[in-house]
């Protein structure tokens, strides 16, 4: 079988990771190789080195293989926040959607409710990954680790695994979703990670779009708007960054104007919302449409560092040091966006079109509160006194 | 106990975290202070908690605090370094407390607890310096209510979905599983009858559309399918090109499907006894001689003068029951410019006025002539004020179901207003020899001037808001030529049945089908049969969903394609620029500019 073969390749490509060296307080920047063949993914200190021929294997010929419906999509990371839009989207317009989850006990069934198909894989697992691709003109990739995984299993390898896959079987559109400005931090492992997996994309030949992002909307609801309607305690930092959030239906509607479009193959877009905000200013906009006064906790960015450096010297919360990374850049860049004009006018849309975020935040205001009330009146009253 | 931990955990984050950082740098071993709330009384109790957290450690090194507003009264503020072991009761209350004793001897719901919060705490404090948030279960939860189904937040929001049960017939056609994904996605109830219930199908529709298995020429199935469903959307088409399965689905599939429809409204309207909203009012059965009461015949001349001309023939028409049974309206007119009618004065059941119809359905057998058909209105007690309004009627040989809409009724005089069906009082039918049009082929030999029409009954057609059942008919264009009469004489057969049936219909004509995406290119709406381009099925998808709760697409049969972009200044096309964007209800002013009951 053709996608065995390749796949009997990809493993042995792939250099195991060395060996985490014991805490050492000294932080070398190892130089980096941008070099055509080879990529190296080395953030400050002495963690592993991921290398990656980006040497793909040749692609062989399917002929006899699965005919390829150009409306066949498969969605990977269709759980989250971004993917759920995107399956949404495609459905709507008629693709026939393939989703790609990790086998669960208890599994998401709203996708299958919607009419997706949903197939079982694992990326930290890439021998189950051709068996998703087979029929598939595009991939749509929406996934990354969730924050207790380590960053580098599912984002890097299994991107990789994934990408390589893809090119060996044909897959004819890669579309991948990445960080804004993830070129100017290396510092952050997931936005440097981020960033050598775009140069995979581009050097492995597929026919791809990448499409960079800021910040969605969504995650808002539930760090601000829940918390002061529930008139609990509001987490803000004081950087001055300024987030040009979207929101994740926009960003589904304009990729799929983007995959069609011809003049944004091999491209890399960037979608930023229609104003850059502070969490600052966020949370005045929610107590403002809200109508109370929220019970805000500053913490200064400052305190985030210092989690941060502290995290680092434990190998135990290594993983959360990853994380938390991203204090760095909240310290360092102001506004967290691009003009997006030009790409408007590349995609035809029209930017009244996009929605801002004071709409969405008043949508949800007043659509939202009483029926978040019910529920929770009615989750009251299934408890028991004793 | 479960549930109250749980219900503390959630409002303990905000005193935990009063209770923990502390100005100063001092390292305490945290007294945390958490609140148990049950029902209206408030107990707060001080549990001492060990907590080896980092966040106590560096957050105590300086976190300053812009606003707090202390919502529980019964703390003391920022004092929370000593452990306090005594419980407060500020207020009275009732059973909404536990037995203190438990809460500080048990160790392990201690520990539960405290790990609980150290968790709330750890989250909000991580996801600050975090890029991307993921959600916890209960948000998960949450934004399910919002976003999925058809929420008020999502782009496919409509209003009134909930409530709505749509039956799919053809859900696994092209057309058919697109729309039925397009349902779900909008947060209909979905229905849907295939033929075969094996795991093939299954996989192809959403889990949670309900399936019956039945083919739609067994009327019996249809109606299992029917049952419940407010709106029908009907995909399904012939999978070959056999006589019989043009005609099983096609045709028939369609009638069963409209009778069923109209059974059920009936019976709902029978079990509450009122009137089903969508059954025809009856204004005339022509069963017995006694129905022949009130009918009159006249004659007449258009011309005004009143010299009879040496070439009259004469005019003789009779309205009398026939040896079988039927009445029949015949005679002939032989006078130039003459006319007979039958007529009468309209008595309709107590409480119904025809301005809750919208056209007259009349079952008639002719012999391929056309008649006029007159409504006065105007007030009772004074006929010389009525103003009439006309309409033809074709019929063909042999039985016929001929509807007449109120839309098409012209004035008499063409100064008065249009007509409106609520002052009607009189309904006429008129022959005149001088309009026949003359290449009636299926006449033969036999003079113009004879007519004989039998009548069955005369009912009107309810009007209504939205339409009822859409149906996914053909153009022809995509079909070989050596099938196409048959498949389109199949096609046309539903259709008329459906228009026929008294309920609101749509039918949309699609030209030859691609799989494409839908969204992406302009829509040409038409309705002439000049269209030449092909469509989408998701496109087709796209405007059966919205046809459902439009009330510019009830009773409105229409073509639809891609714009042809080559060609120039081609005035017959009415376009209509769709556009793949958010609130987009292209529809509307599209189908406003066709005509109705076509």
């Amino acid at each position: 079988m053709a996608s065995s073969t390749s796949l009997a390749a990809l493993p042995s490509q792939l250099a195991s990771p060395a060996r985490r060296a014991a805490l050492s307080r000294s932080a070398t920047a190892r130089p980096r190789h941008h070099h055509h063949s080879l990529l190296r993914a080395p953030p400050k200190g002495c963690r592993l080195v991921v290398t990656c021929n980006a040497q793909t294997a040749v692609p062989t010929s399917i002929a006899q293989g699965t005919p390829v419906r150009p409306t066949s999509i498969l969605v990977v990371g269709a759980t989250g926040t971004l993917g759920r839009q995107v399956v949404r989207r495609a459905l709507d317009e008629g693709y026939d959607v393939r989703c790609l989850v990790r086998p669960r006990p208890a599994p998401a069934d709203f996708l299958r409710d919607w009419g997706a198909t949903v197939v079982n894989a694992d990326l930290s697992k890439p021998e189950t990954i051709p068996a998703t691709l087979v029929g598939i003109h595009t991939v749509i990739d929406c996934a990354t680790g969730r924050p207790e995984e380590p960053i580098r299993t599912v984002d890097w390898e299994g991107k990789v695994a994934l990408i390589q896959c893809a090119k060996a079987m044909g897959i004819q559109k890669y579309v991948f979703y990445s960080i804004h400005n993830c070129d100017k931090h290396p510092e952050v492992p997931l936005m440097e990670i981020k960033h050598c997996t775009e140069k995979f994309i581009q050097d492995a030949g597929l026919d791809y779009l990448i499409i960079r992002l800021c910040g969605f909307m969504q995650g808002l609801i539930g760090q601000y708007a829940v918390p002061i309607l529930e008139e609990k305690s509001v987490w803000g930092t004081d950087a001055p960054t300024r987030i040009a959030y979207m929101d994740t239906q926009d960003v589904a509607r304009l990729t799929f104007i983007a995959m069609r479009n011809e003049k944004a193959s091999k491209k890399l877009l960037t979608f930023a919302g229609p104003r850059a905000w502070t969490t600052q200013e966020v949370i005045t906009l929610c107590e403002r449409l809200a109508g109370q006064d929220a019970n805000v906790t500053t913490v200064p960015v400052a305190v985030l560092r210092f989690t941060r450096q502290l995290t680092r010297f434990f190998q135990w919360t290594n993983d959360v040091a990853d994380r938390l990374a991203f204090s760095e850049v909240l310290s360092s860049d102001t506004i967290f966006s691009v003009p997006m004009n030009d790409t408007y006018q590349l995609l035809g849309v029209d930017s009244k079109d996009i929605l801002t975020l004071e709409k969405y935040l008043q949508d949800y205001f007043t659509n939202i509160l009483k029926k978040l009330k019910d529920l929770k009146a009615q989750s009251k009253q299934t408890d028991i006194f004793f | 106990m479960a549930a109250m931990s749980s219900r503390c955990a959630a409002s303990s984050s905000s005193s935990a975290f009063l209770g923990a950082p502390l100005p100063g740098g001092r390292h305490h071993q945290g007294s945390c202070g958490f609140v148990a709330a049950g029902g209206g009384a408030k107990t707060t109790v001080r549990v001492a908690a060990a907590l080896d957290t980092e966040a106590t450690a560096k957050a105590g090194k300086s976190s300053s605090r812009a606003r707090r507003a202390r919502k529980d009264g019964g703390e003391p503020g920022g004092s929370s370094s000593t452990a306090l072991l005594a419980p407060t009761h500020p207020d009275g209350g009732g059973g909404g407390g536990v037995a203190l004793d438990d809460v500080i001897v048990n160790p392990v719901g201690l520990g539960r607890r405290s790990r609980q919060i150290f968790d709330e705490v750890w989250r909000k404090f991580s996801r600050l310096g975090q890029m991307s948030t993921v959600a916890s279960p209960e948000q998960e939860e949450q934004e399910g209510v919002l976003f999925r189904g058809g929420g008020p937040m999502c782009d496919f929001a409509v209003p009134g979905a909930q409530d709505t049960t749509v039956l799919v017939v053809g859900a696994t056609s092209r057309i058919g599983r697109i729309v039925v994904r397009k349902l779900m996605l909008r947060g209909y109830n979905v229905k849907a009858l295939v033929r075969r219930n094996d795991q093939e199908v299954i996989d192809m529709l959403p889990r949670s559309v309900d399936i019956v298995v039945g083919d739609v020429g067994d009327a019996s199935s249809v109606q299992a399918a029917v049952s419940g469903c407010n709106k029908v959307i009907y995909c399904a088409t012939a999978r070959s090109t056999i006589t019989g399965d043009l005609n099983r689905v096609d045709n028939q599939g369609v009638r069963n499907v409209t009778k069923a429809f109209q059974d059920y409204y009936n019976q709902l309207a029978q079990s509450r006894a009122g009137k089903s909203s969508k059954s025809k009012l009856s204004i005339a059965k022509f069963k017995s001689a006694k129905s022949l009461q009130g009918w009159e015949v006249n004659q007449g001349s258009y011309f005004q003068d009143i010299y009879p001309s040496r070439f009259d023939e004469g005019t003789d028409a009779s309205f009398e029951i026939s040896e079988n049974g039927q009445a029949v309206f015949s005679g002939f007119v032989f006078t130039r410019g003459g006319y007979v009618e039958v007529s009468k004065r309209l008595s309709l059941p107590l409480g119904s006025t025809l301005d809750r119809y919208d056209g007259l359905l009349l079952s008639v057998g002719g012999n391929g002539r056309s008649y006029v058909i007159i409504l006065e209105t105007g007030p009772l007690a004074d006929t010389s004020q009525s103003k009439k309004y006309f309409a033809r009627m074709n019929t063909k040989v042999g039985f016929c179901r001929v509807r007449v809409p109120f839309s098409d009724f012209r004035p008499v005089n063409p100064q008065d207003p249009p007509l409106d069906p609520f002052l009607v009082h009189t309904l006429t039918i008129r022959f005149e020899p001088k309009k026949q049009r003359p290449g009636d082929s299926s006449q033969g030999a036999s003079d113009p001037r004879n007519f004989q029409l039998i009548m069955e009954f005369i009912k009107a057609l309810p009007t209504g808001q939205e339409t009822d059942i859409v149906l996914v008919s053909c153009t022809g264009s995509g079909i070989e030529p050596n099938r196409r009469e048959q498949v389109l004489k199949a096609k046309k057969a539903g259709e008329d049945a459906l228009r026929r049936s008294g309920l609101g219909y749509t039918i949309v004509c699609p030209g030859p089908l691609q799989e494409e995406p839908g969204g992406q290119r302009a829509l040409i709406f038409d309705q002439g049969n000049r269209i030449s381009q092909g469509i989408s099925c998701a496109d087709v998808a796209d405007i059966c969903v919205k046809a459902l709760h439009d009330s510019t697409a009830r009773n409105k049969s229409f073509d639809v394609c891609y714009e042809h972009v080559s060609k120039q200044g081609d005035e017959l096309y009415e376009l209509v620029a769709h556009l793949p964007d958010k609130a987009n209800n292209y529809l509307a002013p599209a189908l406003s500019v066709l005509e109705k009951n076509t």
